[in-house]
């Protein structure tokens, strides 16, 4: 008897050789499914035979795998730890179906979703949504229940769904996978949010960086369409900006113009694509709403914390042994996600500093690790939990060369439009640069000019320069017309405070 | 250049209201009210000593009730 | 008034009809629901700082200088894009607010000159103010880090300069071209601290650009980085006077910001009701002909037009023309003489010219420039509507559903409210264009026509007609309106008449040259699409059925319920600043102010009680006719004053012959206008900026002209056309424009309740003015017709006799371009010259290539009338077999082809069909040739006499 063997084509399998393996299984004679993700990146290339895992897998080992002689099964993967400690509602399926089959989507709980959504009417979703506490994905956390009750309630001939797939935060890939694993579940979601607020066009905005994603989701939506239909939803590529992530500036870019922000209000669901009321989501917001319609806004406000309602896909990566997906509800600590899940560094050196919510996110120590994993907590502690991503790094990270990239970042990623992100950014790595030489400066040519009278002419001591670069910050902080320029200082400010000794200060200032 | 022949034109003006008045249920009063309202006499008496040569059978009768009524009665 | 800026408030005025109470630093307001927390407070009487914000632009929110702080929200909002709501506590001044400001407008001054002594905008300077306000002392970061000190400027544009060193990326430049102008030709290049203002593709400067030099975004620009280079040349003004534009119909409402007595600049004012703070190249920045070289500032006089002219003082010009009239009057009789009235002077100017020429020459041969533009207008609207003049204001745009444009280029032409239009169709209004050539606003950014119809020169009431046919007959009339509003009976005969199958798009289909289902779907859209407006110019009334077109349109109009309220009508676009005003004045030989006939004997003996002579019942000459009656030899004096008929009016030869006739021809004009050449007596004229008066524009609105610096020739018109009358031995003693208006509210009831004081309280009227309408009427009809029933008039299609044929095959259109201005006296003496050097001959590819032309090729431009060559330029605007060329150049002379076609009712030019042959030249016609030798001997002027 041929035996089936799965394994994944997601583009981290994929990088990671994935096509080789699956292609040595062919050549012995097995059946090779090519399926989603389970989200063990340090397994990968991961194949599954009879619900036993091996991997990570080069062609060489698939003799011995099939000899029964490899000595890199992991067992059951759904035993495996990294997946039982999991509560998986938006994952559900990951590593289970094969991404462009509609059997298997439907035999996995697809569409349970929209039929129930399209039993109990626009009304009625919106409740449900509502009442499951879920907030938007993306970062912001804003209830999704009541941005759809905004949309819905707008009156307009012209409705709009985006999904923000411009997943640009460094560390985090959660939407790439849903949309290269269970574009389904995305589209389903939002046929169901179509439902809901009564828009009969919906845009998936997807990064560039993502070819797989694209063309999976291009084959799923030819498929699907006639299960959502009338409603319709075309892929849009995006234009290589992180700003296009924000998503006033998605929207500009989604109408052809220049990818910058717009003021707020009017909001998009006020006025979104082309001046009408638009929901517009991230891709785990619009992807966890099947499985609350389905199992009832009760089950899925059961788990989380305080505030913090469901689940919440969290990303590892960086310096860590166990990077992935891991999606659990809402309350775990920090340290129970780097050390017990993560398992600490790859390098195996001490953890120095963890970044949460990707580029813009701050940087915790270990100091930080009680924090329960949740949107208040972490704003509590100067922080945010953004998209979910964890960077960790060890102790030969400087973090002053971290805290000059986040500056960096910004003014690279900045579109232009608001003062303190386009100037302050700049400025900020002129600062760090100068505190990183430990310089301080003189007085400048221009300030020494005897015109220039009312120029301070003694020139700028470190302190002088780190309370600059402090001011900077707090007019960023506040300035800021959207989140890049406004959450820039959380990392440079979080640096400063956590690793004092990285910017030539006494370790003793740490704390204020 | 000073060849112009201005009767030759004042016969082709008439002719031209003839044609677009027309439609009205009166024509010939109303090419003769039209001239009456927007011409100096000076024209229509060039008109008149012109004759009807070339003109329109309605503006020739327009002509001729212009000159039956005296003075203008305002258009 | 002295200097200082308008006042802004931020974000624009809201209207609602509630309205929101809240407090700001304490202060209680109440503000309109909508409003932002940055206008209550101004309205308030704080100064939040500002710099990304202007109330003429939408909010932005990019500078983050207005972070305020408001109790119970988070962080701190920008005031610009946070709206008051109710019981909303605001601070605006707090510790933390000022070290924010500070902290951004330190980053500003990182990067920004510094030696503000020497900046064209020291002074009126918007950054400048701000850093001043926020308490800057001191730029922490240096001034060696990461700049755009070393920018090169672009000086490409004649007005103005860009200067990036001084921009502060604000946007405010490319939000004023983009939401006011909407020409949309100004982006920020780049992202992040590489961001930068960019005219066009990135190998443009503003003068190749799209850049249409409106001055919007020179309006905008909070710095120095686009500025007036008559500010950099001159300095800050130091007083500023309100006036009104003295070039088109729209009537832009203008600061003349001065210094002594030189005009800085002519910034857009903020409330005029008719341009609502926007601008074109022409009124914002080509007023320097007031004091070119060129300008006539002595009276000349000479005997024969073989004669140089000779300089000579005021008193001899004056009591050389009087005699010569007397004369005249005496050896031919009263109706040898004549005037025409300008369009370009102010009412009270133009009354008194047809005062004079009605009570001081005893005749009515008064004629307006109107006879070649709108006449038609006056005599199809008051027909049918009982008025001679558009229903609506400019306003009503903004409540358009479906925008009729039909033989008017308005932007072009008429570019200001061109931009209001655009705004509107950009909010979703839908659009159909009638016009045989491409016209700008058929297809431009985030615009496009729903319905272009391409007709063929001439067809326009056949269109209109088909029109007609399709809304009649697929049952789309507004029966109720029609029941209501109209005369049953003449309803009746028109709906007949246009259901006729031969009035079918179908029928029609050919003779027009566009499709059916395309006139169709146009007249569907019209009757169908909400509130619908008429929007229409020359290319309606320039034509042999122009008087029977402006009633096809009144019949739609009518036909479709589209009159009497916001968002409707019909709506003349007037050609010259006060081409209204001219015929309101009485200046047509039929009519006396106030559209009354001279045979109306009420109407007479008002005049006659007040100016103390009879009469005349009959009408008089045309221009037309008045040269005719010259070439016969019974009309031998005629008083021209600011017009230039040789260039502008058609059969330039048979202009010229009437002139020549003539036994003295006195021209009162800024310059030595081609008229001039066959004159006798030059008065120096003076420019709107010299004198005192009103204008009034296309919707009827009466608008104050001031005095901003004396006049160079020492009076203003109206002071010659008195020095006239006197010498004339008429006892006038004006001694100020008021008191001239004050005679016109005596003597028009349509101007009873109009005064400079009214004018001066309220910036503005709109005519009727008086019992029944106290404070104006900006829209018409609202009630009922005028003439009480509105009147359905029948209009058949009768082509034009200008056809083409072997010889002729082409046909003719024309009409003008954004910088230049009519015959361009003034724009050709200003750098607007500089975008239009020369008319030009636009022609199909198919038409040229069968002719062996290329691109730029002299051509010779051949009618019955006569010819001229001029270059070709080869585009698909036109359609194949019909060609189009401006005027605006005396050595072209378009008009020497046009034709003494005409329309049938009012003797109106058919400018717009001439049947022309087009082949390769290679130099002038004979007939520029001996122009150009007669012109050159007509203007010598020999020493002048000691004073």
């Amino acid at each position: 008897m041929t035996r089936t063997v799965r394994i994944s084509n997601d583009a981290l399998a994929l990088a990671c050789g994935a096509d080789h393996v699956a292609a040595a299984f062919a050549a012995a004679g097995c059946v090779v499914e090519r399926v989603s993700s389970w989200g063990m990146h340090w397994l990968e290339p991961l194949a599954e035979i009879a619900g036993e895992g091996f991997g990570p897998l080069t062609a060489d080992d698939v003799a011995a795998v099939l000899a029964g002689t490899s000595a890199l099964g992991i067992g059951a993967i759904a035993a495996h730890p990294f997946i039982a400690r999991q509560q998986r509602f938006t994952f559900a399926r990951a590593g289970q179906t094969r991404p462009l089959s509609l059997d298997d989507y439907a035999a996995h709980g697809g569409w349970a979703g929209l039929d129930a959504a399209r039993r109990i009417g626009p009304d009625g979703v919106i409740g449900e949504v509502t009442r499951s506490g879920l907030r938007g994905r993306g970062g912001a956390g804003f209830p999704a229940g009541i941005k759809w009750t905004t949309v819905a309630k707008a009156p307009a001939a012209r409705k709009y769904v985006v999904c923000n797939a411009d997943e640009g935060d460094s560390a985090t890939f959660a939407d790439r996978m849903v949309m290269e694993g269970d574009p389904f579940g995305l589209i389903e979601g939002m046929a169901i949010a179509a439902h809901a607020v009564g828009a009969q066009m919906g845009y998936i905005y997807v990064r560039s960086e993502y070819p797989h994603a694209i063309a999976t989701l291009r084959g799923a939506l030819d498929l699907a369409a006639p299960i959502i239909a009338p409603f319709r939803i075309e892929v849009r590529v995006g234009a290589g900006s992180y700003v296009c992530g924000e998503e006033t500036a998605l929207l500009n870019s989604l109408e052809g113009r220049r990818g910058e922000v717009r003021a707020k209000p009017p909001l998009p669901a006020i006025e979104g694509l082309f001046g009408q009321p638009t929901v517009v989501n991230n891709v785990l917001t619009l992807a966890a709403v099947p499985w609350i319609m389905a199992h009832g806004s009760a089950a899925y406000a059961a788990v989380g914390y305080g505030r913090s309602r469901g689940t919440m896909p969290i990303q590892l990566a960086g310096n860590v042994r166990y990077g992935g997906l891991f999606e659990a509800g809402f309350g775990m600590t920090l340290g129970e996600l780097v050390m017990e899940i993560g398992g600490g560094t790859a390098s195996g050196r001490p953890v120095h500093a963890v970044q949460v919510g990707g580029p813009l996110g701050a940087y915790h120590t270990p100091a930080d690790f009680h924090l329960p994993f949740d949107y208040e907590s972490f704003a509590a502690a100067d922080g945010l939990i953004g998209h979910a991503g964890i960077t960790v790094f060890d102790d030969s990270a400087d973090m002053s060369a971290q805290a000059r990239f986040a500056m960096q970042f910004c003014a690279v990623e900045s579109c232009g439009k608001c003062t303190p992100c386009r100037i302050g950014s700049t400025r900020g790595v002129e600062v760090i640069d100068r505190i990183r030489a430990r310089s301080g400066r003189g007085a400048d040519p221009v300030e020494s000019l005897p015109q220039m009278h009312n120029a301070r002419k003694g020139g700028r001591s470190l302190a002088e320069d780190i309370t600059l670069l402090e001011d900077l910050c707090e007019t960023m902080k506040f300035g800021s017309l959207c989140a890049l320029g406004g959450f820039t200082p959380y990392p440079v400010l979080s640096a400063l405070r956590n690793f004092p000794q990285d910017f030539g200060l006494p370790a003793a200032a740490a704390a204020e | 250049m000073s060849g112009v022949d201005t009767t030759a034109k004042l016969v082709r003006m008439i002719n031209q209201i003839v044609r677009n008045l027309l439609h009205d249920k009166d024509p010939v009063g109303a090419v003769a009210g039209h001239v009456h309202a927007f011409w100096s006499p000076r024209m229509v008496q060039q008109l008149r000593a012109h004759g009807s040569d070339g003109l329109d059978p309605v503006a020739i009768a327009a002509l001729e009730r212009l000159g039956q009524d005296h003075g203008h009665a305002a258009g | 008034m002295g200097y200082e800026p308008q006042a802004d408030f931020g974000t624009p005025a809201v209207t609602a009809q509630t309205r929101v109470s809240l407090l700001i630093d304490g202060r209680a307001i109440s503000v309109p629901t909508g409003t932002t927390v940055m206008r209550a407070a101004a309205l308030a009487g704080g100064s939040i700082p500002k710099l990304c914000a202007t109330d003429t632009l939408k909010q932005f929110g990019s500078c983050r200088l207005c972070l305020v702080e408001i109790d119970g929200m988070r962080g701190t909002p920008a005031s610009c894009t946070t709206l008051a709501s109710e019981g909303m506590v605001v601070h605006t001044q707090t510790s933390r607010l000022e070290k924010l400001r500070r902290g951004v407008m330190e980053l500003y001054i990182s990067d920004h000159p510094l030696d503000c002594l020497t900046c064209s905008a020291n002074n009126d300077c918007e950054l400048q103010d701000t850093a001043a306000q926020v308490g800057l002392r001191d730029v922490r970061y240096g001034y060696q880090g990461d700049n755009h000190l070393g920018a090169a400027p672009d000086q490409s544009n004649p007005y103005f300069d860009f200067d990036p060193s001084k921009c502060i990326v604000c946007s405010r430049c490319v939000r004023a071209c983009d939401e006011v102008q909407g020409t949309f030709a100004l982006t920020i290049a780049g992202r992040g601290f590489e961001s930068k203002v960019s005219a066009g593709v990135a190998s443009d400067d503003f003068f190749s650009s799209e850049c249409v030099s409106c001055g919007a975004c020179v309006a905008a620009c909070p710095t120095a980085t686009l500025n007036e280079k008559a500010v950099t040349a001159i300095g800050k003004p130091e007083r500023a006077v309100i006036t009104t534009c003295a070039y088109c119909g729209v009537g832009c409402t203008f600061r003349a910001e001065m210094r002594g007595e030189q005009v800085v600049r002519m910034v857009p004012w903020k409330d005029g009701k008719a341009n609502r703070g926007h601008s074109c190249v022409k009124g914002r920045f080509a007023w320097g002909y007031a004091r070119h070289q060129d300008r006539i500032t002595t009276p000349m006089i000479r005997n024969a037009i073989t004669e140089p002219w000779r300089e000579v003082s005021w008193d001899e010009a004056i009591s050389f023309a009087a005699s010569e009239f007397k004369r005249i009057a005496a050896q031919h009789g009263n109706n040898a003489l004549g005037g025409i009235v300008s369009s370009r002077c102010t009412n009270e100017e133009g009354f008194l010219v047809q005062k004079l020429v009605r009570a001081g020459f005893g005749t009515n041969n008064v004629d307006t420039c109107a006879r070649v533009c709108h006449s038609p207008t006056g005599y199809g609207l008051k027909n049918t509507f009982g008025t001679s003049a558009g229903t609506q204001d400019f306003d009503s745009v903004e409540a358009c559903d479906v925008m009729l444009v039909i033989g008017a280029n308005p932007t072009d032409g008429h570019p200001v409210f061109a931009s209001r239009m655009k705004r509107r169709l950009r909010q979703g209004a839908k659009l159909i264009v009638i016009d045989p050539r491409r016209t700008d606003i058929v297809r431009s950014p985030h615009i496009e026509a729903d319905y272009h119809l391409a007709l063929r020169p001439g067809t326009n009431v056949a269109v209109l007609t088909a029109l007609a046919h399709v809304i009649v007959t697929e049952g789309l009339v507004d029966e109720a309106f029609v029941r209501d509003r109209c005369d049953q009976d003449e309803f009746r005969d028109w709906a007949e008449f246009v259901a006729d199958a031969r009035h079918s798009p179908e029928f029609l289909a050919p003779v027009i040259g566009v499709a059916a289902q395309d006139l169709r779907g146009a007249a569907r859209l019209f009757a169908t699409g909400g509130n619908g407006a008429i929007y229409y110019g020359l290319g309606v009334t320039e034509h042999s059925q122009g008087s029977s077109t402006v009633m096809a349109i009144a019949n739609l109009a009518m036909a479709t319920g589209n009159i009497g309220r916001r968002g409707v009508g019909v709506n003349p676009l007037r050609g010259q600043n006060n081409v209204q005003g001219a015929c309101d004045m009485g200046s047509f030989p039929h009519e006396l102010s106030g559209y009354r006939h001279v045979s109306d004997p009420a109407a007479r003996a008002l005049f006659e009680a007040e100016w103390g002579v009879p009469i005349d019942p009959e009408p008089g000459l045309r221009i037309p006719n008045m040269l005719d009656a010259a070439t016969d030899g019974l009309f031998k004096g005629i008083y021209i004053q600011g017009e230039d008929i040789l260039q502008s009016d058609p059969d330039t030869r048979h202009v010229a012959a009437g002139l020549a006739a003539m036994e003295c021809v006195i021209v009162q004009d800024l310059f030595l206008n081609e008229t001039a050449n066959y004159a006798h007596v030059f008065l120096p004229g003076s420019t709107f900026l010299e004198k005192s008066g009103t204008f009034t524009n296309a919707e009827r609105r009466i608008q104050m002209v001031r005095k901003v610096m004396e006049p160079l020739n020492g009076f203003e018109d109206w002071q010659v056309t008195q020095a006239l009358a006197r010498a004339m031995g008429l006892d006038w003693n004006y001694t100020h424009a008021r008191e001239i208006m004050d005679e016109i509210a005596r003597l028009t009831p349509t101007f009873a309740g109009v005064s400079f004081a009214r004018l001066d309280a309220e910036g503005s009227l709109q005519w009727p003015v008086n019992a029944a309408f106290p404070d104006g009427a900006p829209i018409m009809h609202v009630d009922g017709f005028v003439r009480g029933k509105g009147k359905f008039v029948v209009t058949d299609y009768v082509p034009t006799d200008e056809r083409t044929g072997p010889r002729y095959p082409l046909l003719l259109t024309t009409g003008r371009i954004l910088s230049q201005y009519n015959v361009g006296a003034q724009t050709r003496r200003t750098e607007n010259a500089r975008w239009h050097l020369e008319d030009v001959l636009e022609i199909h590819p198919s038409d040229a290539e069968n002719r062996g032309l290329r691109d730029g090729d002299w051509v010779r431009l051949a009618s019955r009338a006569g010819e001229t060559t001029l270059r070709a330029q080869i585009t698909d605007r036109v359609a194949p077999g019909v060609v189009y060329t401006t005027f605006h150049h005396p050595t072209t002379q378009a008009n020497v082809v046009t034709t003494d076609n005409s329309d049938w009712a009012t003797n109106c030019p058919e400018y717009k069909v001439t049947a022309v042959q087009v082949t390769p030249s290679n130099g002038p016609s004979q007939w520029q040739l001996d122009y150009d030798a007669q012109s050159d001997a007509a203007r010598r002027i020999t020493a002048t006499a000691a004073e």
